[in-house]
């Protein structure tokens, strides 16, 4: 059995823990948002947080974060609207296929989390391990300054994190 | 709602939006003319709330319009272009469309392949009309019944946003018309707008398919699931064509979860399917497996790949396709030549979404989640593998997670319905990375020779280019030939499979994957010659970004730059002195070169240019290339393209920027290597992507143009590798006669 925190719900899980968390997340939980991409670490499609941190979820077992604070795409959504990464990613337009774009955003909005006027240097260093296929890159750069002035805009509060706290739920 | 819904045989909702509009009462003549059943496939009220105007278009008495895609949505724009044209002749908001995937059906076929595919570059060349007089079509009969209700004729009203406006009159939505203009006569004549009245096409907008895409709920094809649904994975030979020689599957079906192991064979591949109640428990199952596999004798290598291509080419004197002048006499009379050979490798798709696929399969029939290019032939490869006819197959599309011609290939549909059939459950099958990257359709490998032959007075009078290459066809046609005759009995599908691959140009369309990009060459050369010699190594291939134009780009762009620098010429007027006759050409080069400061690059770079015409587009780049320590670092690149008539230039330009990266990845990296049949690369390391760190400046620029509309989604690539290698030579001396580049 273990525990797990995703986008604030805590769950019960009987699962084995050398299940990756992202099938734990996307199968199990059924957020569909995170990808499957390499099943390697190499591409980033899977790309949530732990405890706020970008980590690579194919190859993270279960037993690895267990008890831990989990964010997914779907929990840096806002209930209506987007969030200001999400919001400069659609006025430019950023994704053609769309599906690393959920590992993108994660690993973009943790770039700002802790970073709110990143350089290109910085964008390239935070950046570089999502792969995209469709070459969306010049526009994941522009749209991450962008979400900087967003980000700028905003009361300080709540501005890139958007978690929704219900009951615990067991799985198994 | 504010007012009532009008209907034919509802006078009192006639007679209360005539009293709401402040119209005087009277009486009205209906026509209830039987709708005609049309070449739209107008079917007019398909429930009480639903006008099913075409195969494209329904609109609702909420005043909902729908339409239906005929085309997939793989990243290149189709959902925003297609959904553009319809609303400039609907006179509806794109914004406020809800579109739905299509089914299968002939009316929806590609025109250009009489399948419903989505390649080529094709959708918006061939929807630009149908998909407007659609629109258009659904229009005037909303006209024609506002004309009744309003008692004035058709030509005094317009419509906007929605609506139906008259001089004089509150206008009137289209969900109250909806019941009338269902029971109008299909209208004989339409006039489509003209350019200038354009209030959608060729603006700026944001794409539509954005908000799903980010915010993780479009639905992809691994993200499908049903209740009950089993996972699979596949061990395949490592060679096509490879057997299962023995197997023991004994510790993988006592493993956590396994519900199933069988052994497979789909689409020409050999293998073990582990079928589990969940992915992972699937995965470790499968790593249980003990297989000794077949490999089938004269199995492709590297070597003898290139030996048989060299062989063929010494030997075959080919198709000959291009023939001006006498290229053999001015080979004999010339004063020098320049002879140069090129070599291009296989390259792997590597669509971010593994290739994946959910069928479910009962007594009732077969239905397929797919993320394909091909729906209809994917009906015919699931009805191939599995018990069922084609006409209780039912095949529904997902978003597609980068598609680049690898999804019309259909072995991920062969083998989920063979497992599926075989179960009688729901199940979905991923490929690994690993199995993706070795069991695709590649980009052929081909070997190029080109001769350039000078006159007595030093001018180009002669070019030959003779290429060794496969035919991607024969992979394609046995489910696209039994697609086009769906309606056979399915015995008949490999009888029909084997005459569409002899009869090539007759029965299935010239194979064009070869040479297309290098028998059209646009230079004026007095004595041009082209020939292409069939050459098949036996290794799996497929349509790839931009097929033929991949990789003759490279080889006729990087060739003519020899012969600019052998003369001694500027590379730009070289060119432009041979490209009198295209104007359009010219164009695009001027403007890349006035961009870009040709003659006058980054500091510490050095530029290469390119010019390829391809799916009907001028494409123009100018590569700035650092060369350090023996590394190539493109800082920047600037694109020009003329694509006619642009439905979304922001489209465009994402289109060309996704182009020029997927053409740096094959020109800094892209290699498959085989080892006895077996692909040796498996993963994002020894299959390298672009990254962000490494993507140049990108500056993109579109020609004003109102010409019909060429492809998009491809044009991008073909130059990129050539404008690097021609701005190498530059900084290095060194011509790069094979992809990837790679300095010695």
């Amino acid at each position: 059995m273990f525990s797990l925190t995703v986008n604030g719900v805590s769950h019960t899980l009987d699962l084995d823990g050398d299940t990756p968390l992202l099938w734990v997340v996307r199968d199990m939980l059924g957020l569909k948002g995170s990808k499957f991409g390499c099943g390697a670490g190499q591409c980033g499609a899977c790309t949530m947080h732990l405890n706020g941190q970008p980590i690579r979820t194919c190859i993270t077992p279960l037993s690895a974060v267990a008890g831990q604070n989990i964010t997914t795409i779907e929990g840096i959504t806002p209930a209506h609207g987007l969030s200001p990464v999400q919001q400069a990613w659609e006025e430019l337009s950023v994704p053609q296929c769309g599906y690393c774009q959920s590992g993108q955003i994660m690993a973009a909005t943790a770039l700002l989390a802790s970073n709110p006027r990143p350089s290109d240097a910085d964008i390239d260093n935070a950046m570089s391990g999502n792969l995209c296929r469709c070459g969306t890159y010049p526009r994941i750069r522009k749209a991450i300054h962008r979400a900087a002035e967003l980000v700028g805009q905003r009361p300080r509060t709540g501005a890139l994190f958007y978690e929704v706290t219900t009951p615990e739920v067991q799985h198994g | 709602m504010a007012e009532p819904i009008i209907t034919p045989d509802n006078s009192l909702n006639r007679r209360d939006f005539l009293k709401t509009s402040g119209l005087a009462s009277g009486a009205l003549l209906i026509s209830v003319a039987l709708p005609g059943c049309s070449s739209l496939g107008h079917k007019g009220m398909v429930s009480q709330q639903q006008w099913q105007a075409s195969a494209w278009v329904r609109i609702d008495t909420d005043d909902q319009v729908t339409f239906v895609l005929d085309r997939v949505e793989m990243g290149q724009g189709t959902y925003s272009g297609l959904v553009t044209l319809l609303c400039e002749e609907l006179e509806v908001e794109p914004a406020s469309v809800a579109v739905e995937f299509a089914e299968v059906d002939s009316i929806y076929n590609n025109p250009l392949y009489k399948l419903q595919i989505t390649g080529g570059s094709t959708s918006i060349a061939s929807s630009y009309e149908r998909v407007r007089i659609a629109g258009a079509t659904a229009r005037e009969m909303l006209k024609q019944a506002a004309a009744r209700v309003l008692n004035e004729p058709v030509a005094s009203l317009r419509c906007e946003q929605g609506q139906v406006f008259s001089a004089n009159r509150q206008p009137i939505r289209y969900g109250q018309l909806v019941h009338l203009a269902a029971v109008e006569s299909v209208p004989g004549n339409l006039e489509l707008k003209q350019p200038e009245q354009f209030r959608y096409i060729g603006k700026n907008a944001q794409r539509l398919d954005t908000r799903g895409k980010i915010t993780g709920q479009a639905q992809y094809g691994i993200d499908v699931e049903l209740p009950g649904m089993l996972y699979a994975v596949v061990s395949r030979a490592p060679a096509y064509g490879g057997t299962v020689k023995t197997y023991d599957a004994s510790a993988a079906k006592a493993a956590a979860g396994v519900v199933d192991v069988l052994e497979i064979a789909a689409a020409g591949r050999h293998g073990i399917a582990v079928v589990a109640r969940s992915y992972w428990q699937a995965r470790k199952a499968q790593q249980l497996l003990k297989i000794e596999w077949q490999t089938p004798a004269n199995a492709p290598s590297d070597a003898s790949v290139w030996r048989q291509y060299e062989q063929d080419l010494d030997q075959d004197s080919g198709d000959t396709l291009r023939n001006d002048g006498n290229f053999r006499r001015a080979a004999k009379q010339a004063t020098s030549q320049l002879q140069a050979e090129y070599r291009l490798p296989y390259l792997a798709h590597a669509t971010l979404e593994p290739q994946v696929c959910v069928v479910s399969a009962n007594r009732h029939g077969m239905e397929v989640w797919a993320p394909t290019q091909a729906p209809s032939l994917a009906r015919i490869a699931a009805a191939k593998h599995s018990r069922y006819s084609v006409d209780d197959i039912l095949v529904h599309t997902t978003w597609i997670g980068g598609g680049f011609g690898r999804r019309l290939m259909q072995d991920f549909v062969a083998e989920c319905a063979f497992i599926a059939d075989r179960l009688q459950q729901p199940v979905k099958l991923i490929f690994s990375r690993e199995e993706d990257t070795q069991h695709d359709y590649y980009r052929p490998a081909s070997l190029h020779r080109l001769t350039a032959t000078f006159d007595a007075q030093g001018q180009l009078n002669g070019w030959q280019h003779r290429l060794a290459h496969p035919k991607v066809m024969h992979w394609f046609v046995p489910d696209a030939a039994a697609a086009q005759y769906h309606f056979m009995p399915k015995f008949m599908f490999s009888t029909l499979a084997v005459a569409g691959k002899l009869g090539e140009g007759i029965l299935a369309p010239n194979d064009t994957s070869g040479y297309e990009g290098a028998n059209d060459l646009p230079y004026a050369i007095d004595n041009l010659r082209m020939d292409f010699v069939h050459s098949e190594p036996g290794v799996p291939v497929g349509y790839w970004r931009a097929v033929g134009h991949s990789h003759n780009g490279f080889v006729t762009e990087s060739f003519i730059d020899e012969l600019a620098h052998q003369q001694q010429q500027d590379p730009l007027t070289f060119r432009r002195r041979l490209l009198q006759q295209h104007p359009r050409a010219l164009a695009v080069l001027d403007k890349a070169a006035a961009l870009a400061s040709w003659g006058q690059p980054l500091p510490g770079c050095k530029q290469g240019l390119a010019i390829h015409k391809s799916f009907g587009s001028w494409v123009a780049q100018i590569a700035d290339v650092q060369v350090q320590n023996g590394s190539i670092r493109v800082k920047r690149v600037v694109c020009v393209v003329d694509c006619g008539v642009v439905v979304n230039p922001d489209i465009v330009r994402a289109q060309m920027e996704g182009g020029i990266i997927f053409g740096l990845t094959a020109a800094l990296y892209g290699k498959i290597n085989l080892l006895n049949g077996a692909v040796q690369q498996s993963n994002f390391h020894d299959y390298p992507l672009l990254r962000l760190e490494e993507t140049p400046a990108i500056e993109v620029a579109i020609i004003d143009s109102t010409a019909e509309p060429t492809g998009v989604g491809e044009p991008g690539v073909p130059p990129l590798a050539a404008a690097v290698a021609n701005a190498v030579f530059v900084a290095t001396g060194q011509r790069l006669r094979q992809l990837p580049l790679q300095l010695s």
